[in-house]
């Protein structure tokens, strides 16, 4: 709180105090991406927002669940996600069914 | 964009699919699985949002109408999700190590005393046109807006280099921005440049755009410009320059924003790449973007279409429309020359005296005579679109 007011009043008086002029700061709005509900969708979004948010899922073409499958198994292989190997289908399944072709 | 009173919330303008195709042109083949809209970023216009975190937001066609595009309208594009969100110039430097004579360390007023160079450049994501792939590719699904034409000025890399002193048997410069990895096993954001690119005349590291400071969300305080090339080059909040002596190694290089290697770039639909190489340099490129595709039209009234056109870095020669469909193609005007790594205007006067459809394709050829295929071209990771697109008009 005080930090945040202190930065407002630095705001307010840029060029007045010493190093307001220096610091430049923007907030960004909170992703606003909700999954649609569905199994396994707590599944998802435990493990596919630790990195992004999830409109990187909802903003992708429609893909089959074979692509999918792919695709989270590389987050896993190439980014290291911290995914269980009994989770991938649910993850699959849940992407291909509600933002895939279904199968 | 922060006015007092108003919250972000009043911005937000829920549009469908349909309405957001239909305000930056082109239908890509595939529907897209849920919905795009306009959201606003801080110091950004109304953009259209791919990600939230992190940001990538695209900018709708109608920005391209003029010469030069707005710092609040170009588009933003970052891999990881922590991205910069605060700078201090008080403590921000810009530092060069590794192979080098002196290390630096250099405030942001160090910088802006080595000669100050300016120039127009297109910036165009690698991944601009991706959505229009066929069969669809992941990645960000950017229509044609995740481009823009802007006036940079800033300081010869090479000039910065030099005062370091770059020892003997250096091979490149490794390029890292504020940007961190969301968990430390995903590989940090950083490309290279090979020592003789990167010491090439216009190679900038940029602190303004279009005459004022940066956008932090396009790279405040400084970015590096290679013009010419795809942006991915184009280090935001660049904070870190390494000279080293052998090839980089790094996953945004070796593994990500690579080619086939072909001759186009391309393989057939669908399969895979027996060897590929960095992408580097940009395709040639023209665009219709007044009255943008779909747009109904009087029949015996004249109009004059417009559009944009550029290349990698060789100027644009000529522009040619066909408002049949291919058959037949005239040279168009071309606007004010802003230099080669900067767009072109081009106008076409048209009176179409029939009610009908119209197939209205533009081509463009640059000073070396690269051209734009006919048909797409492909590749695994949706790079280098630059069909000739198919617009249509509707007389009534
Ligand atoms: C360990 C971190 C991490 C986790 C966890 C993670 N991702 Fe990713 N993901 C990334 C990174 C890094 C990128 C590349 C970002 C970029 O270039 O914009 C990415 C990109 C993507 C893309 C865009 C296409 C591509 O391949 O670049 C999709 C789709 C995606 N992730 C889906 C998922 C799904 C589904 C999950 C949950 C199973 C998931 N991610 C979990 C790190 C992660």
């Amino acid at each position: 709180m005080r930090i945040r007011l202190l930065f407002i009043l630095m705001t307010i008086c840029a060029g007045g105090a010493a190093g307001a002029a220096d610091l430049h700061r923007i907030t960004l709005p909170p992703p606003t991406v909700s999954l649609k509900e569905g199994a396994g969708v707590y599944v998802v979004r435990r493990y596919c927002s630790i990195c992004h948010s999830l409109d990187y899922i909802t903003t992708q073409p429609k893909f089959p669940k074979a692509k999918w499958q792919a695709e989270v198994a590389k987050m896993i292989k190439v980014y290291g996600a911290p995914i269980p190997e009994e989770s991938v289908k649910v993850i699959s399944d849940y992407i291909a069914a509600y933002y895939g072709t279904g199968s | 964009m922060h006015l007092p009173g108003i919250t972000r919330r009043d911005f937000l303008k829920a549009v469908g699919v349909t309405t957001a195709m239909a305000a930056t042109g082109t239908l890509p083949p595939v529907l897209y699985a849920g919905e795009r809209r306009l959201e606003t970023y801080p110091e950004k216009a109304d953009l259209l949002l791919l990600t939230a975190r992190p940001p990538q937001l695209e900018t709708p066609l109608k920005y391209f109408k003029e010469l030069i595009t707005p710092n609040e309208a170009l588009f933003v594009r970052w891999h990881l999700a922590n991205i910069p969100t605060s700078v201090d110039l008080a403590t921000w430097r810009l530092v060069v190590h590794g192979e080098v004579e002196n290390a630096l360390s250099l405030t942001l007023d160090d910088l802006k005393r080595f000669e100050k160079i300016e120039y127009t450049a297109v910036i165009q994501c690698a991944g601009n046109g991706r959505s229009f792939f066929d069969p669809p590719v992941f990645g960000g699904q950017w229509l044609n807006g995740a481009m823009g034409n802007v006036t940079w000025s800033g300081v010869r890399l090479r000039d910065v280099l030099k005062r370091a002193g770059i020892k003997a048997g250096a091979q490149e410069v490794i390029f890292k921005g504020l940007d961190n990895p969301p968990l430390p096993t995903v590989p940090g954001f950083a490309k290279s440049l090979a020592l003789d690119k990167a010491q090439e005349d216009e190679i900038m590291i940029a602190y303004e755009m279009n005459g004022r400071e940066l956008p932090l969300l396009n790279g405040y305080p400084v970015r590096l410009v290679v013009p010419g090339w795809y942006a991915t080059y184009w280090v935001k909040s660049l904070s870190d320059m390494e000279v080293a002596a052998r090839p980089f190694e790094g996953f945004w290089k070796k593994s990500a924003y690579r080619i086939p290697d072909t001759a186009c770039g391309c393989v057939e639909p669908g399969s895979t790449p027996a060897k590929t190489v960095p992408i580097t340099r940009m395709t040639t490129r023209s665009l219709l973007i007044n009255p943008q595709d779909g747009s109904r039209l009087k029949a015996g009234r004249p109009i004059e279409l417009m559009g944009v056109a550029f290349s990698g870095g060789y100027g644009i020669k000529e522009v040619s429309v066909s408002v049949n469909g291919g058959q037949d193609w005239r040279p168009a005007r071309l606007g004010k020359d802003l230099g080669r790594h900067s767009w072109v205007q081009w106008y076409y006067p048209m009176k179409p005296q029939k009610a009908g459809s119209y197939d209205v394709r533009v081509r463009a050829v640059n000073s070396i005579g690269e051209s734009q295929p006919l048909d797409s071209l492909w590749n695994p990771a949706g790079y280098l679109w630059n069909k000739i697109e198919r617009n249509t008009l509707i007389v009534v």
